[in-house]
Formats: C-alpha cells, structure tokens, sequence
C-alpha cells in the first residue's frame, strides 16, 4: 500500500476506533480521543481546505449526541483540522518533541474551542475544564498520537 | 498555455482557503441554527452512519443484563415449578412472577420499559439514549423514572429510539415537595466542582420552612411533566438562603444517573393521580438504586 493511502486507512480506523470505545462500549472519558488524533494526522497529509471539511465531518459525527452544545465539536474540529494542516507550512514535524507537541497543543485547543462554543449553561468552570482536565487528556491524546505515527513509519507526511 | 508551477500553487493555495472559509463558515452555520435542524441533522447521523456503534452498545447491554437476570430467571422457574406441583392456579403463578416486576406493577400499565445507554461522547455526559420510540408511545417531556426514583425527562422521540436527559443537565427542573407535602420548592441541578460529584438543589423553599437532614423530596406534579410523588432525593444540608425570604437545600439524589441501565417511561398521565405508593423499600428489582430503605432517615415530613 502506498504511504499516503496507509495514512488514510490508519484515519479511517482510529474513527472507527473512536465511535466503537465511546458509543458502542460505552468507555466516556476512559478511551482515548482517537478522533482527534485521527484528525491531526490527517490534517498534516492534506491542505487547509481538505483539513477544514475533514475536522466538519469529525465534528459532526461527534455532535450526533451532543442535545444541548450541537455544533460545538464542529465548530472546534474544523478550526483545528484547518489549523493542523497549516502548521505543515511553518513546522517540518520529523522530531518527537514536535509531534508530541502537536499531539497535545491539538487537543487543547480543541478543548478551549469546544468550551467556548459550548456556552456558559452546558460547561464547567475554565479552570477545572481547561486547566485540569483539558491538560490530562492531551497528554493521554499526545502519547497515543506518537503511538499511531510509530506505527504508520514512514507513511507520516507523504504531502508534498 | 500552463500555468508556472508557483502559479499554479497560488491558485491551489487560494482555493484551500476559500475552502477553509467555507468550511468554517458551514461550521458555525450548524452551531447557530435552530434546535429543529439540529436535531435533524443529529438524528441522521445517529440513524445512519453511527447507528452500527449505538447497535453495538445496545447488544452489549443486554448481555449485561441477561447475565445479571439469569439467577433470577432460574428463581422464577424454579418458582414456578413449584407452583405446577403445589397444583396452585394459572392465576397465583402469573402473581408470583408479577412480583419479579415489581416497581413495574406498582406503577401499572402507562409506562414502558426501555434499556438506556450512554454516548459517551464530548459534550453528551447527560443524555440518555433509550431504546424505546415512538411506536412504544412515548412522547416529549415524557418522565424516565429508574427503581430508585427519578431519572430525567425524553427530549427527542424517534422510531427506534429516544433521547432523553438525566437530573444532572443544567437544564432539568422539576417542581418538588416533601413527602407530606408541607413543603414545596422546585429542583435544579448544579454541575459539580472538580472531584465532586453533581447534586441537585432544592430552591425556592420559603424562609420560615426548615427541612431536616435526610427528609425525603418527591416531586409535586406542578407543571404537569412529571407525576405527583416520584422520589428525587433526600435533604443533605442547606446551601443557602436569601435576605429571609428563601432558602435553598443540597439534595442527594436517589438515583445516581451513571449506574442505571434501565429505566420505565413514563407514556401519559397515571390513572389513579400520583405515585406516592409506588416507590417503597422494595423497589430494587433495576439497577439505578442508590437510595437505601434501610437508612434510618425519616421518609415523611421532616419539616422543623
């Protein structure tokens, strides 16, 4: 298989992945955020524009149970799948300090995107979401990302 | 003739971000339209491309429960045969296995039971699929009442399914009294602070009204949503109160949300008014109770 389809493939799984720990098996904030990782690593194999209807999709499917804060997980994927693939642009993500980098400020800033998007009624206080927990889970997002990239090898950034 | 190659990857360039705009901007259409096209469009997906996942949970959740029954299953045949060779009648054994059901025959006929299940997604942490719809009957803003008391209320009602939320979503209200009635407020809840867990409040109770640790609260049946006389939860301390003209009580539910697994719906109003007798000591048969009959807390009145 060629490197870029690898890549796709290894996205279309951790998707997957993702729906089938938290919805199908019910795991909540126990299984990792796989579509965030998911959307990290394809935003650094496609352009903006890709990467933006890429993170729309994610988000969308994300909102599906989302009754009160629908679209908030939109919103906050599509910026960062845009994001993401603008970072291909000003960082050359061959080293593991960038990509755990990557991995976590990714995560984050989809955390602060969502609860901003999310309004004051549905979210908790900034400190305890953004500043505990927030944190905690891009770590988890962050040492799960380096975990897919070393499977993919070579495969990670076949764009141009 | 071609275009240059750096030609060409402006013009790409400002395609992506035209493309970006796009995107962005369908994105925040989405995020700001009305509920009605929300839900559609979450519908949709739940019933399409992530109908397989939700699928999944379902199946698993009864195995887990085929599994939890089993014993009891195997006391409800060997009941039963039991029966047969004590020659009791038809009648009797429909009886005995009626008590295996038993908060559902206490509440009679309107409700129907339905299995819930948790998305488990970001910013769904208190909705509840249920996997019981329209054909079964329920509608909107129909009561979901585990074995403990009460769990939340349907917002959507779909063929297959229903989604609801539980009593720890900021937006759930319900109009509550003692059980005696001497005392009236209306519950809200409060999201926890970090490592706490959520609690529910009991506002809008007049000054000069005290209620003691552990009184139970049920809810009225004001407003028409929910019946007279669903448990809710018993009186923890009081939070706060307003310039002597309200006060406002911390409750600690009956039903913890995240340990339930099924649930009765409630499919109109109850024949005979309210619930007050259908949620006694004995109401264990589902999972969801966390409210132990056996506390040494007073169950009526309470009011100092």
């Amino acid at each position: 298989m060629r490197g870029g389809g690898r890549v796709w493939w290894v996205v279309a799984m951790l998707v997957v992945a993702h729906f089938f720990l938290h919805v199908g098996l019910g795991l909540g904030g126990g299984a990792p955020d796989l579509l965030t990782v998911a959307l990290l690593v394809g935003a650094r194999e496609t352009r903006m524009g890709n990467a933006a209807a890429l993170g729309f999709a994610f988000g969308l499917l994300e909102d599906a149970f989302s009754v009160l804060a629908f679209g908030a997980n939109t919103v906050a994927m599509t910026i960062v799948g845009a994001s993401g693939a603008r970072t291909r642009d000003l960082f050359v993500g061959d080293s593991l300090i960038f990509l755990v980098s990557y991995m976590f400020l990714g995560k984050w800033v989809r955390d602060l995107l969502h609860w901003i998007s999310m309004g004051e009624g549905a979210r908790h206080s900034f400190v305890e979401a953004l500043l505990i927990g927030a944190p905690l889970e891009a770590a988890y997002v962050a040492v799960v990302g380096v975990v897919v990239v070393a499977v993919l090898g070579g495969s990670w950034e076949t764009v141009s | 003739m071609p275009p240059f190659s750096g030609e060409l990857g402006e013009v790409r360039g400002r395609g992506q971000l035209y493309g970006m705009v796009t995107m962005v901007g369908l994105a925040l259409i989405v995020w700001s339209s009305g509920p009605a096209t929300k839900q559609r469009i979450a519908a949709f997906l739940r019933q399409t491309v992530l109908r397989p996942f939700v699928l999944t949970q379902q199946g698993i959740a009864q195995a887990r429960v085929n599994a939890a029954t089993a014993d009891l299953l195997q006391t409800a045949v060997d009941s039963l045969e039991a029966e047969l060779i004590n020659q009791r009648t038809l009648r009797e054994e429909n009886a005995q296995l009626r008590t295996l059901l038993a908060l559902s025959e206490r509440l009679g006929d309107n409700f129907v039971a339905a299995s819930v299940l948790r998305a488990g997604t970001a910013g769904s942490e208190s909705i509840l699929i249920l996997d019981a719809g329209a054909p079964q009957g329920i509608q909107v803003n129909a009561p979901i009442i585990a074995s403990g008391g009460l769990l939340g209320v349907v917002r959507e009602v779909r063929d297959r399914t229903s989604i609801g939320v539980d009593w720890s979503n900021p937006d759930f209200r319900a109009a509550a009294m003692t059980e005696d009635a001497s005392v009236s407020g209306f519950i809200e809840a409060r999201q926890r602070v970090f490592g706490d867990l959520d609690r529910l409040l009991l506002n809008g109770v007049p000054f000069h009204q005290q209620l003691e640790p552990g009184t139970q609260i049920v809810t009225s049946g004001l407003g028409g949503v929910f019946p007279r006389g669903i448990p809710i939860g018993v009186v923890d301390s009081e939070a706060e109160s307003r310039a002597g003209w309200l006060r406002a009580y911390w409750l600690r539910p009956v039903v913890n949300p995240g340990e339930v697994t099924h649930a009765l719906v409630s499919l109109g109003p109850t024949g005979g008014g309210g619930l007050e007798t259908a949620f006694d000591s004995g109401a264990d048969s589902l999972s969801g109770n966390n409210g132990d009959p056996d506390d040494g807390l007073p169950r009526n009145g309470g009011v100092r």
